[in-house]
């Protein structure tokens, strides 16, 4: 017969003391799943216990932990491309064809680091249409909560997420690359007043040539990287504090949250949340025995599947499909059709059809549909939280009978966005002329 | 700002007025260091041949992005530069050439000038018809060199549609 206290199981429980100096996949108590939320600084990002419904595979579609994947993806991939590919305009081209042709496993981490990239456009994207269609921007019970502003970090997340790929997509300096350089910094120099001196700072002289190259390049592998992180990390951190997902309050929802009037015999400084001057102690919490679950091994585990299945679903596509990489960049030959990345296919699509005549006074498609449409998007995007007026309640669902309107005229958007890109993909001939899918392209005439 | 400041807060403004103005101007002059003060782009006025060596008709000058354009003794050089965003706009050969005049000038147009990347088009003398084009297409000064006799264009110097080189 011994003493509780003097066996070794029982002294890894004491308050403070970690059982093993390194995380535990399977954590023997509530306690040790605990104790290893505390030691380890990875999961720091993870609340130790979390809301059983918001680990359901149909609310988020975890697309952000997708997305969270993609971008690790990018970064382990990009780190060999870093030592292959040379920025100069003489060797860029080469330096990817030798990536892609004469590297063992130089294709394999191209096509990883590509299809990641577009991929992560997609996930990124799909994330933000699935936030707004659940109102997760919303605040519900939890003090202290800042979802509207998360938001707003997502959004500049997306708009950094489209700039490295586009970034990314001159590197090559082929055919594609020039163009779309050429197209997308014209846009910028559409703008009035300012637009020509933007276009000059973002290519580094009057004419696209090295100094864009370098731009390009350091943008692409500092830059943008660098403030992607900062926000991502900002991101997470947010969502701890605001309790989790919007799911996580809506189960309290229904016992509202009562404060109580601070005890004068207990202390509360670690429990609730100074107001004024007495501190708010809520008697519902999100941590409610049945609704939880604790977040090692539940969470992990998840985290785990969503982040190896993606790295296993794009090791497998890079494996069977085929970069594409074409002719050397060509200042002299616009290739017909010239087409933007997908992702921006709705855009060139837009200012194809904006430029707008009175009489003599002409307003370019490239400002209308290249800078003010998308600004506008982009303005009531980030003021959307504070525009919708809908309970704090419909925050958390799929489709609320609350937010049916909006959610409506969103999905509206998409689906012009969605349309418009499809059009550009698929019907988009020659000389940008409309073409049935299943019609083919007549010959080019041969130019001069 | 009426009350008197104790020593303390005086300091507290200075410094951080200090830091600020410091990293304003450090963020400023870095910005200011991407805007290049020179620029090693290709010369804006360049020989572009002898006029005997061009053919009647249109001629691609791939390197300056033109079109050199002569009848008999007659040339204008016109931008291949699509004024809507900038890219390569190729020339189609009419099958039957159109006779016009432009600014008073008699013209025959042979060509029209097509954009690839978003379907603009141009009719012989550089006018924009339809697509999102905003403007015609630029035509340039031309001039013979007083040395050798070749054709020399100015691609600083944008010119009117009436804009004529006659050469002897
Ligand atoms: S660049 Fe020629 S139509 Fe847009």
């Amino acid at each position: 017969m011994s003493l509780p206290a003097t066996t070794p199981r029982a002294r890894a429980e004491a308050p403070g003391v970690h059982a093993r100096r390194l995380w535990s996949l399977r954590p023997r108590s509530d306690r040790q799943s605990g104790d290893a939320i505390v030691s380890n600084f990875l999961l720091h990002w993870f609340p130790a216990k979390v809301e059983r419904s918001s680990l359901d595979w149909s609310y988020s579609f975890w697309l952000g932990t997708v997305s969270a994947a993609l971008l690790l993806l990018l970064v382990l991939s990009g780190g060999p491309l870093l030592f292959l590919y040379v920025p100069s305009v003489e060797r860029a081209y080469g330096s990817v064809k030798d990536i892609e042709y004469a590297i063992t496993f130089g294709s394999w981490i191209r096509a990883v680091h590509r299809f990641a990239a577009h991929l992560m456009v997609a996930a990124v994207f799909l994330h933000l249409v699935r936030v707004f269609l659940t109102g997760a921007y919303k605040n519900g019970v939890g003090q202290g909560q800042h979802r509207e502003w998360n938001w707003v970090i997502g959004v500049v997340m997306l708009l950094l997420t489209l700039f490295l790929s586009f970034t990314g997509y001159l590197l090559p300096w082929d055919q594609l690359a020039f163009w779309a350089v050429t197209v997308g910094t014209n846009i910028a120099s559409s703008i009035p007043w300012i637009g020509p001196s933007i276009r000059e700072l973002l290519i580094g002289g009057r004419g696209i040539d090295q100094p864009t190259l370098i731009r390009f390049y350091a943008l692409h592998v500092i830059v943008l990287p660098a403030a992607l992180g900062a926000l991502f990390a900002y991101h997470m951190w947010r969502v701890r504090k605001d309790g989790g997902l919007a799911r996580a309050d809506r189960a309290s929802v229904l016992p509202a949250p009562v404060a109580s009037p601070a005890s004068t015999t207990k202390t509360y400084a670690l429990l609730g949340v100074a107001r004024g001057t007495s501190p708010a102690v809520r008697t519902t919490t999100l941590e409610a025995a049945d609704a939880t679950v604790n977040a090692v091994p539940d969470l992990t585990r998840r985290t785990a599947i969503v982040v190896l299945g993606t790295f296993a679903v794009l090791s497998i596509m890079a494996a069977l499909m085929r970069s594409p990489l074409e002719e050397a960049a060509n200042a002299l030959v616009t290739p017909n059709p010239a087409k933007a990345p997908w992702y921006f296919l709705w855009l060139q699509e837009i200012v194809t059809d904006t430029t707008i005549r009175l009489g003599t006074f002409t307003i370019n498609g490239a400002f209308l549909g290249g800078v003010l449409l998308p600004g506008v998007l982009v303005g009531l995007l980030t003021a959307w939280p504070w525009i919708d007026r809908s309970p704090g309640a419909a925050a958390g669902s799929w489709f609320p009978r609350t937010r049916r309107a909006q959610n409506l005229v969103f999905l509206g958007v998409v689906a012009v966005v969605l349309i418009l890109t499809l059009v550009g993909t698929f019907m988009r001939g020659p000389y940008w002329h409309l073409y049935w899918p299943w019609e083919t392209w007549p010959e080019i005439p041969t130019r001069l | 700002m009426g009350e008197p400041q104790n020593r303390r807060d005086f300091l507290l403004t200075l410094g951080t007025g200090a830091g600020i103005a410091a990293l304003g101007y450090q963020g400023a002059a870095s910005l200011r260091s991407l805007v290049p003060n020179v620029s090693y782009d290709a010369p804006t006025t360049v020989k572009v041949g002898l006029p005997a060596e061009f053919p009647d008709g249109l001629k691609f000058l791939p390197d300056q992005r033109l079109f050199i354009f002569r009848e008999g003794t007659v040339f204008h050089a016109i931008s291949a530069v699509c004024t809507h965003l900038g890219c390569t706009v190729r020339a189609e050969a009419l099958s039957n050439p159109e006779a016009r005049t432009v600014d008073g000038k008699a013209l025959r147009l042979t060509h029209r000038f097509l954009c690839p990347c978003h379907g603009s088009k141009y009719t012989g003398d550089g006018g924009n018809v339809s697509g999102p084009a905003p403007r015609p297409l630029a035509w340039y000064h031309l001039s013979l060199a007083s040395d050798d006799g070749q054709l020399v264009v100015d691609l600083a110097n944008e010119v009117g549609h009436d804009f004529r080189l006659t050469t002897a």
